[in-house]
């Protein structure tokens, strides 16, 4: 699960009315940005620093809300889908250098709809700058306990970012994902600064179809029916160059891919999520999450057997078990599920693995150990200052 | 009766005096704020136009195409931090909104590391998505740019990065020129002064006797007091509320024409801006109160003192004296303006001394009765008076000034279009044509034709660099650079502020150059300096062009050279291509129809004389549209107070006329008396507001205007215009008159 922007109703009117700055730039600018993704000031505070989402319960603005009987459609779902709120594009690569230095490497792009459109329908002119939806994209370097990223933002509909579901292709500004090949990717990403910079050109391989997360595509996110559309790409082989400060690393391994969209994920009151996605070393992958909750979390997970279907896993099936925090973040974990005999621990590198975006929250790969062994990336959200 | 309805009571008696405080109240917070609003506004856009984008660049085309989204698009997908920026008019009021897009705008943030980011904030900014709205409903093509930060790094291939600059380098003017209007309205607020002052006093002289009754009764001074100050600070916030509002209306009416004007002037974008309420509204009350109950806040020794220096010449002398000499050594407008204001003081300080002591000088030697009575009359009045005929003086004054510099200007500027538009037909020619055969051939038609004249126009722009005496080259500037060839009669008409011998010959044998007035000022160039046009070539000759001119241009602040067509710089593309065609007794239809043909049939834009003159008029109107609005609104102001005031005096002198008539006098000899008395106070203050007057306009035309406008008028006077002043002013007298005989009628009979 990613990061998910927060808006409210009054922000998009105020967006769509026409934005006035009122504060000295930097504020100005950020303000403007804050107030198109962030929603207002008022529940900022409210909800802390992190990025726990708080897309408001009940009205979907005239989006449409997905359900166990939404269905997924190839190829049609890796495109954008401008009648729901939010979607992302998420990928994590877990590599290992020539000198089998293991490094970490994410990408994710989000879209935010302001205003519905029906796929049928032709977008707004670009020259009227239209203010429909916009974009924002996150990229992360994790190597020898260092930790780089870069966020970048965009406006839809005007050209500079967008998706396309065939021939694949997601971008903004010059980083981009798209396909090249049949079940051949590729994706650039060059940090602006040269130093302290970095950037990727990595080539992906897709070895599997999609797999649907949770209820044939629809994996619920609270017991009373909030949810997204979710499926992934579990095995991708990938190999290229990762670029650190101007020195070039040849790199391979592996990667996951997530897609995900919906219009009201979370119930009021969720304040953030630890999320999974590991790869086990024979072929095995295993996805979990946890929501959480002022009462209970909400846990929910799928395990995907190397040759078999993939089985979702419900708070009954799966535990979550926090065992050591740093800088505020449980960077260890247990996590097991009993029906495969699966008892793990999942322990963050040393280091600091946080996107210092508009919404900071962990990012990092980690390493598998336990009953079994293997790698994967963790994303931790909602824990700011104030955070349990 | 409660002490507050005993105060307020001699307003149920008086009610014109009320209304005539809160009007002049009304009138001049309405007529300062409104300014102030006005030239806040565009002090504002100057600074955000310096300060916000110094430094800042912009991508564009190489090609030299205006760029677009597709652009736009381009530079982002190649990886470069770019942010559109669209200025268009704000459909609410005067000025421009600004169009950004924050989500783009980001990576400048990010990308600056001194934190000197274009200051976005607030007013004018607005999303770009709405800005893009206003200019799809607005006829007026609003240019797009593409902000690119201060250091953008290499852009791809078709682009280039260019310094993001508002216009030419014209701060200082803009900021004189909007100085200018402040100290304009600084003037209006002085005379308001004078004039509340005025009508206060006269009231609270009717009322002592009631303040000396309330005293009886036991009620201590400080309580008047106060309940004065309260009482006038109750009406100013009944005033100056609306008075503000009507201001922002005033601003708003005359924004779009001020902004065109500081554009047109300037090259001053005049970017939309909240309205300041509260600057206006303190300013006016501190005005209003020192105005009027200042006194009671002075001491009584103090006020002695200075009741006694009213009388004593020497004050008023003094300060005329020592102004008038500033204003001839000072330097920069602010000093100029100080010096001014002392001027003003000394002669407000002199003139009701000098016409009460020319009075009873007259009234002393005269030898008839009755003359001698009116010479005292007057007198008296000019003491009593003293603070409303001032402020009418000054009003005569400040409207005779700026109407001489007004007049002058539009004369001046009327001969200019004259020398500029002398030929009858202008063809633009289309983008891309060759002009090259259309010339050869109208040269062709035209030789020998009787009355015709024609020339090629090339417009551009070019690095003009002075060359010092060691042969050094100084700093380069980028200039306008203007083409013309033949150098014909259409040229040679052209009156030079300056000029060597035989100037046209010499141009037109490419020996040299003519630059207009705003060059020379700005760069210091006088007539032989020598002028390098284009980047030097190496090895090449560096001896420049000399100076041959200088020429008046009026309307932008932009410098220009004028060439030969043949010092035209070779592979250059004009940005603008013309001909001027006076046809004589050609057709001009033929003649447009054959330069045509020449360029490939493509119709060529063609402007009437009087189109293109009437366009220029309008522009040249909206400069002053201000100026003139202020001075008529003080005029207003200014008779209006002086007619309550003289009413009210007279009213408190009726005693005086009732003895006419006790001895012997008819009515009607009374009121002829009356109507001398009027008609001589009125007529000596406008005669005494002459000298005044004139004197500012020398200042104005001679001292303020070239510091600025960037260019020098000749002083004209225009006695015409004193006749209409002195016949205004005789109206107010006969006004006065007037009502003192209804109201002596009135007494008379109850």
């Amino acid at each position: 699960m990613r990061p998910v922007l927060r808006i409210t109703e009054r922000v998009v009117a105020s967006a769509r009315a026409g934005l006035t700055v009122r504060h000295r730039l930097m504020v100005a600018l950020w303000s403007l940005v804050l107030a198109l993704l962030a929603g207002c000031s008022g529940d900022d505070g409210a909800s802390g620093p992190g990025l726990a989402p708080t897309l408001s319960g009940g009205d979907a603005g005239g989006f449409l809300q997905p359900g166990p009987d939404t269905g997924l459609r190839f190829p049609a779902d890796f495109g954008p889908h401008p009648r729901y709120r939010v979607e992302w594009w998420y990928l994590t690569a877990n590599l290992t250098t020539a000198e089998g230095e293991p490094l970490g490497v994410q990408w994710t792009q989000f879209r935010q709809g302001f205003r519905p459109r029906s796929p049928d329908q032709a977008p707004p002119p670009a020259d009227q700058w239209p203010l429909e939806a916009a974009w924002m994209a996150h990229g992360a370097v994790s190597y020898q306990g260092q930790h780089r990223f870069e966020e970048r933002l965009a406006r839809g509909d005007v050209g500079s970012a967008g998706a396309v579901a065939e021939p694949f292709e997601v971008w903004l500004d010059d980083w981009q994902l798209q396909q090249v090949a049949p079940r051949r990717w590729h994706l650039t990403v060059r940090s602006r600064q040269a130093e302290p910079g970095f950037g990727y050109d990595l080539t992906l391989t897709l070895n599997r179809p999609p797999v649907p997360q949770g209820d044939h595509g629809f994996s619920a996110k609270s017991a009373s029916g909030q949810g997204s559309m979710y499926f992934s790409l579990v095995d991708i082989r990938i190999e290229g160059t990762v670029t650190l400060d101007g020195k070039r690393l040849q790199v391979a391994g592996q990667g996951w891919f997530d897609r995900e969209w919906s219009s009201q994920f979370l119930k009021q009151g969720q304040q953030g999520w630890d999320w999974f996605a590991q790869h086990l070393d024979d072929g095995d992958k295993l996805m979990a999450f946890r929501l959480r909750d002022a009462a209970e979390p909400f846990v929910s997970g799928t395990w995907i057997p190397a040759g078999g279907d993939p089985q979702p896993l419900t708070d009954a099936e799966l535990t979550l078990t926090p065992l050591e925090r740093r800088d505020g973040y449980p960077v260890r974990w247990r996590l097991q599920v009993p029906s495969e005999g699966v008892d793990i621990e999942v322990t963050a590198p040393p280091g600091r693995y946080v996107n210092d975006g508009r919404f900071p929250y962990w990012e990092s790969p980690v390493r598998v150990s336990g009953n079994r062994a293997g790698v994967g990336y963790m994303e931790l959200t909602g824990y700011g200052a104030t955070d349990d | 009766m409660t002490l507050t309805g005993a105060l307020l009571s001699h307003y149920r008696r008086h009610p014109l005096q009320l209304a005539a405080l809160a009007l002049m109240i009304l009138l001049a917070t309405m007529l300062w704020s409104g300014v102030h609003q006005l030239t806040g506004q565009a002090r504002d856009s100057l600074a955000r136009a310096e300060q916000s984008l110094s430094g800042g660049r912009e991508a564009v085309r190489s090609d030299g195409q205006p760029v677009t989204v597709d652009d736009f698009v381009r530079l982002r997908r190649a990886g470069v931090c770019v942010m559109p920026w669209l200025e268009v008019p704000d459909p609410d009021g005067p000025g421009r909104l600004v169009g950004i897009d924050p989500l783009a705008g980001q990576c400048l943030v990010s990308d600056s590391h001194s934190g000197r980011a274009p200051a976005l904030d607030g007013d004018p900014f607005v999303d770009i998505h709405r800005a893009a709205t206003v200019s799809a409903a607005t006829p007026v093509d609003s240019p797009l740019h593409l902000i690119v930060g201060e250091s953008p790094g290499p852009l791809p291939p078709g682009y280039e990065s260019a310094p993001f600059q508002r216009g030419p380098d014209t701060g200082e003017l803009g900021r004189s020129f909007l100085l200018n209007l402040d100290a304009l309205g600084a003037l209006v607020l002085m005379i308001t002064a004078l004039l509340l002052r005025a009508v206060y006093r006269l009231g609270q002289a009717q009322r002592e006797t009631s303040f000396v009754l309330l005293a009886r009764y036991g009620v201590p001074d400080r309580v008047i007091r106060r309940r004065l100050v309260l009482e006038i600070l109750l009406l100013s916030a009944l005033c100056i509320g609306p008075g503000v509002w009507a201001g922002s209306a005033l601003a708003r009416l005359l924004g779009n024409g001020f902004g065109a004007s500081l554009e047109g002037l300037f090259d001053l974008p005049l970017y939309a801006g909240g309205t300041d309420w509260l600057t206006p509204a303190l300013v006016m009350t501190a005005v209003v109160v020192l105005a009027c109950v200042s006194d009671l806040l002075v001491p009584a020794r103090c006020r002695a003192w200075l009741d006694r220096g009213g009388r004593s010449l020497w004050p008023g002398v003094i300060l005329a004296a020592v102004g008038g000499a500033a204003v001839l050594v000072v330097s920069g407008l602010a000093a100029t303006f100080a010096a001014v204001a002392v001027v003003f003081a000394g002669v407000g300080l002199l003139v009701p001394t000098v016409l009460s002591h020319l009075a009873d000088r007259l009234a002393a030697r005269g030898v008839d009765e009755l003359r001698r009575w009116r010479w005292r009359e007057l007198g008296v009045m000019a003491r009593r008076l003293a603070l409303p005929v001032v402020a009418l003086q000054f009003t005569l004054a400040l409207v005779l000034a700026v109407q001489a510099l007004v007049a002058s200007f539009e004369q001046t500027f009327e001969g200019w279009l004259d020398q500029r538009l002398a030929a009858d037909w202008y063809l633009d020619v289309p983008a891309g044509a060759d002009a090259g055969p259309a010339a050869d051939w109208l040269a062709g038609q035209l030789a020998g034709v009787d009355g015709a004249a024609w020339h090629r126009i090339r417009r551009g722009s070019a690095t003009v660099a002075s060359i010092g005496a060691d042969d050094g080259t100084r700093a380069s500037h980028r200039l306008d650079l203007l083409a013309v060839a033949p150098i014909g009669p259409l040229l040679t008409r052209w009156h030079l502020l300056a000029s060597a011998d035989r100037p046209w010959d010499a141009l037109a044998r490419g020996d040299g150059v003519m630059i207009n007035e705003q060059a020379a000022r700005r760069f210091g160039w006088v007539i032989g300096d020598r002028l390098r046009l284009g980047e030097a070539a190496p090895g090449a000759a560096t001896d420049g062009l000399p100076v041959l001119g200088v020429y008046a241009d009026y309307g932008r602040p932009e410098g220009e050279v004028l060439v030969a067509g043949s010092r035209w710089p070779a592979g250059q593309t004009p940005s603008f291509e013309g001909f001027a065609i006076e046809p004589g007794t050609a057709d001009i239809d033929r003649l447009i129809d054959g330069v045509t043909r020449r360029w490939g049939g493509e119709a060529p834009e063609v402007q009437e004389n009087r189109a293109i003159r009437a366009s220029a008029n309008a522009v040249f109107q909206r400069t002053f549209v201000l100026t003139r609005a202020m001075t008529l609104l003080t005029l207003v102001l200014a008779g209006t107070a002086l007619l309550v005031m003289g009413l009210v005096f007279i009213t408190s002198r009726a005693w005086y006329f009732r003895l006419l008539r006790a001895w012997g006098l008819s009515g009607r000899e009374v009121f002829s008396q009356l109507l001398r008395l009027c008609l001589g106070l009125t007529l000596g203050v406008a005669l005494l507001a002459l000298p005044l007057g004139i004197w500012l306009t020398w200042v104005l035309v001679g001292r303020i205007n070239p510091e600025a406008f960037g260019w020098s008028l000749p002083m004209a006077v225009y006695p015409g215009f004193w006749l209409e002043l002195l016949v205004l002013s005789a109206l107010i007298g006969l006004g006065i008159a007037g009502l003192m005989r209804r109201s002596l009628a009135r007494e008379a009979t109850s």
